[in-house]
């Protein structure tokens, strides 16, 4: 007869890999508070269970289907040389279709191999450089915002398996009144499959500072499934000029896991846009926080699913202060089997008055085997607010694609320009020049293949 | 502030249905609920074995499903439901004559205008006083179609295939927790049948009166809407005020037939004090079309979503919502359509204001099956905001599978504009008169489509008390 009170089921989400030990062997070199927080974090994952489909939040993302942690492996440390030429071609591809830039970094397969940064910049106190590195030269600067305001491990699940397993990052800092004028271009290759890779990005703007942060990740198709997971914390300080863009391109096989925190303090604009083209599963979780009087959110999102994609966006629009707005707008494209989950709240917390919250979702449904499922809501506890929010789930538009092949397209054409029309709203209003072009090139690549 | 004086001069929270009748009643069980109090309510019926049994295995499900998290504020429930008499008989039979129904009870309606009402322009009425039906009538040219309209009771009793044909097929026990409930301890509520290609021309009511203290009452209704016939049914309800908590969970099952046309109107006007859990659901068959018209102005906490599964192809469903959350109250309300076969389309409005300390939540479900092809639906949902206490949400869900449909939601929040109160004022209008003509305005979509009396019911209630208040 077997004991019942001595079997104690393990930590769900522990494997042979994903362990205390990895905890230990990662923080070997860091810094006591670093160590004591990458620990603290494991705990928090080990004692969080596994979201279920029975979380309102995980509803449409049955994760017992779509990730299986325990075959992943630990990556390769990558011997990669600070060379454009020695870059994996796919990388040197997508760079060069690059406007300038005030900065770039160059990642491959979880590590940071390459940053630069305009000479005046630096002089001006502007600070892009690897987590890494700046564990070392500003500790104070992590100490005060690493997984601490934005996204400390108690958020979820993926949050402190995140935080307490992160190998590489960026910090980008921005001193006082600095605005660049060219946006920092940041371009990761993941080569490696079937492991998982855990990085963070942590960007503080200061007072009246302003900086766009382009942010690219991709690879070839992946032979087995592989972790991609980020966390991305953005501080926009009073009156700062934060853009964040977001382009993932990843190819089958990968488990894409986001989540994004935007922390707008008073009189701020803090945008942000998620590109999600690639990825076999792709989860972003974007909170945005109007923290200060004036702040200001835009949220843009485009997605474009076919084969057997997976596709889930949680939004949040907290409205802390009063005098805040947002506008969120995410559209999205769905051929083959490919399924869509949009869920978003916009929250007016009690004396935010004089919000001004908009919420948009819109679906386009190509095949008859796609599904979309929307669910945007509304939590209003302030009664001098404008709220709305709309959703809808169509098809293409017969009449403009008939108008189209009246005027001597084929069908196909036809219909990859209603495609692109319907995105195009998306398109036409992102922040950045060059990223249009190039995310318009993708999704005619992509429209050529279905 | 002036404003703020005015508008709790609007009266919206007085309750004018807060009068107790002396208590009398030939049989209760003892409060709360066990297996004992399930038997005891199917003897005091004279059921058949079946259904006993099936009572019994709704009891069982409705002990092994949790406590719902999500919705209204439930943690109180338990001990609520450990201290509610469960049913309370109030006379030995049913009466079809008015004259027949003891004193107590007649004054009780008569106070509420329900007889008047039947003479005027009602095909029937049905009248349930805690937990039994205690009068039930139809006009004789209804009968003489075939009409059916009678407590659910005597329509086991009468026509057991028809009931036995139909009852729980469209909310098995096991749906939900309530439903659950209800299927074990249900006790009143209508049972209609209106037959292939009648016509009903004017519509059918049934009142709900709670007056006994810490009372739960389980209607249970089951319509029948035979191919190609039209019909219109209203329930209104109200309780005393009791400074402790009373619970009512209906379920009401519709099936509407090919080509026919129904609609359910519910003015739901409980007291502050009340739990209203309840779940409606319609299926709804080839180019049929059925209307939910809700009203919610009273309870503490309502939780209830009336449903369309348009199952046939061409089938229509329709739910128009109204939420009134005062002081203290959560209406947790909205609907649900699922469109199941093809070229079916649905349409839900909702409205809501929130006073005082109010909180009105819309909670809603739309879900395309694959298959229904070419299916239509629009989703609207507007808030208003009174006080900046007050608090509104909307769940919409959205669930897509199928390429054909085409689904839309909106949704808007505000408040009363100081520039349309000014604009009136402007014009010779005192605020008070000012406010209550904006909030009939935002209601009035939805009022439009209430039978007369209704629709007068609701604009006095934004009107009436307010008169005092002015000068």
């Amino acid at each position: 007869m077997t004991n019942p009170a001595t079997a104690v089921a393990a930590p769900e989400g522990v494997t042979s890999t994903l362990h205390r030990g990895l905890v230990q062997t990662l923080s070997a070199f860091d810094p006591v508070w670093l160590r004591e927080r990458r620990h603290r974090a494991w705990e928090v994952y080990e004692s969080t269970p596994m979201p279920t489909t029975r979380l309102e939040e995980w509803r449409y993302t049955d994760l017992r289907r779509k990730l299986d942690l325990a075959p992943l492996g630990w990556p390769k440390r990558a011997e990669c040389a600070d060379d454009f030429n020695a870059c994996p071609e796919g990388l040197r591809n997508t760079m060069m279709e690059d406007d300038p830039a005030s900065g770039h970094v160059w990642g491959i397969d979880g590590q940071i191999i390459h940053v630069d940064l305009e000479e005046e910049l630096r002089d001006k106190g502007v600070i892009l450089m690897s987590l890494k590195e700046a564990t070392k030269t500003h500790p104070d600067l992590l100490e005060k915002h690493l997984a601490t305001e934005a996204l400390p491990p108690e958020r979820g699940k993926f949050e402190a398996l995140n935080a307490a397993l992160w190998t590489d990052g960026i910090l980008l800092f921005v001193p006082r009144g600095v605005r660049l004028e060219l946006p920092v271009r940041v371009t990761r290759w993941i080569s490696q499959a079937g492991v998982a890779f855990f990085s963070r990005t942590l960007i503080i703007a200061e007072p009246g500072s302003q900086v766009s942060f382009m942010d690219e990740i991709l690879s070839q198709d992946l032979k087995a499934q592989t972790l991609v997971s980020r966390a991305v914390e953005v501080v926009a300080q009073d009156g700062a000029q934060v853009q964040y863009v977001a382009l993932q391109r990843l190819g089958k096989g990968a488990f894409y896991q986001a989540s994004q925190r935007t922390l707008a303090q008073r009189d701020s604009t803090l945008d942000t846009l998620n590109l999600s083209l690639g990825a076999t599963t792709t989860r972003v979780d974007l909170n945005a926080d109007l923290l200060g009087p004036g702040a200001n959110s835009d949220m843009l999102g485009l997605y474009f699913g076919d084969g057997d994609q997976h596709f889930d966006h949680n939004t949040s629009q907290d409205h802390a202060a009063p005098n805040t707005s947002s506008d969120l707008l995410y559209k999205g494209a769905l051929d083959g089997h490919s399924r869509s989950v949009f869920r978003g709240v916009i929250r007016v917390h009690p004396r935010a008055q004089k919000t001004d919250a908009y919420q948009t979702n819109r679906n386009l449904l190509l095949s008859p085997h796609a599904r979309a499922d929307s669910l945007p809501n509304l939590e209003i506890q302030a009664d001098d607010v404008k709220c709305s929010h709309g959703a809808t789930v169509g098809q293409l538009d017969a009449e403009s694609r008939f108008y189209l092949m009246s005027r001597g397209l084929t069908r196909e054409q036809a219909e990859r320009l209603v495609v692109l029309g319907f995105l195009g709203e998306v398109l036409s209003r992102l922040p950045l020049g060059g990223v249009a072009t190039k995310v318009t090139r993708v999704i005619e690549e992509k429209l050529r293949q279905s | 502030m002036p404003q703020n004086e005015t508008i709790q001069g609007l009266g919206l929270d007085q309750y004018k249905y807060d009068f107790v009748d002396e208590e009398k009643h030939v049989f209760r069980t003892q409060p709360g609920l066990s297996e004992d109090v399930v038997r005891q309510i199917s003897a005091q019926k004279g059921e058949p074995e079946w259904m006993l049994q099936a009572r019994l295995k709704a009891l069982e499900i409705y002990y092994s499903k949790p406590m719902p998290t999500w919705g209204g504020n439930l943690s109180d429930l338990e001990r609520v439901l450990d201290e509610i008499y469960f049913y309370v008989r109030p006379q030995d039979q049913m009466e079809h004559s008015w004259d027949d129904v003891p004193e107590s009870i007649k004054t009780t309606f008569e106070r509420l205008g329900i007889p008047e009402a039947e003479q005027k322009i009602l095909a029937g009425v049905g009248a349930q006083y805690e937990s039994e039906m205690v009068y039930h009538s139809l006009k004789k040219e209804w009968e003489d179609q075939g009409v059916i309209f009678d407590s659910i009771e005597e329509g086991l009793k009468n026509h057991p295939e028809l009931f036995r044909k139909y009852f729980g097929t469209v909310i098995p026990a096991a749906d939900n927790k309530f439903a659950a409930m209800n299927s074990a301890v249900w006790s009143g509520g209508s049972f209609v049948y209106i037959p292939k290609g009648v016509e009903l021309k004017t519509p059918l009511q049934a009142y709900f009166r709670i007056n006994q203290e810490k009372m739960g009452q389980f209607e249970r209704t089951l319509i029948i809407a035979d191919e190609g016939s039209h019909a219109h049914y209203i329930e209104g309800c109200t309780a005393p005020v009791y400074s402790t908590e009373s619970f009512h969970s209906g379920v009401i099952e519709i099936i509407v037939h090919r080509n026919a046309r129904f609609r359910y109107t519910t003015i739901q006007n409980w007291s502050n004090n009340m739990y209203n859990l309840v779940t409606q659901r319609a299926l709804v068959h080839e180019n049929a079309s059925m209307e939910w018209l809700d009203g919610n102005l009273g309870s503490k906490l309502t939780m209830k979503y009336p449903s369309c599964y348009l199952v046939g192809e061409g089938a229509h469903g329709e739910i128009l919502s109204i939420a009134y959350a005062g002081d203290g109250q959560h209406q947790d309300t909205g609907g649900k359509v699922v469109h199941v076969a093809p070229r079916t389309t649905s349409s839900i409005v909702s409205k809501s204001i929130s006073r005082g300390t109010g909180r009105a939540s819309y909670r809603g479900l739309l879900k395309v099956h694959k298959g229904a092809l070419h299916a239509r639906s629009n989703v609207e949902c507007d808030a208003l905001l009174i006080n900046d206490t007050s608090r509104t949400d909307t769940y919409p869900y959205i669930e897509i599978e199928e390429q054909g449909a085409n689904v839309g939601h909106e949704a808007t929040v505000s408040k009363v504009g100081d520039e349309q109160l000014f604009y009136l004022m402007s014009r010779g209008m005192s605020e008070a008169e000012a406010m209550a003509l904006i909030v009939r305005g935002f209601i009035e979509p939805i009022a439009k489509e209430l039978p007369m009396e209704y629709a007068v019911e609701l604009n006095r209630l934004i009107e009436l008390e307010m008169e005092g208040s002015v000068g």
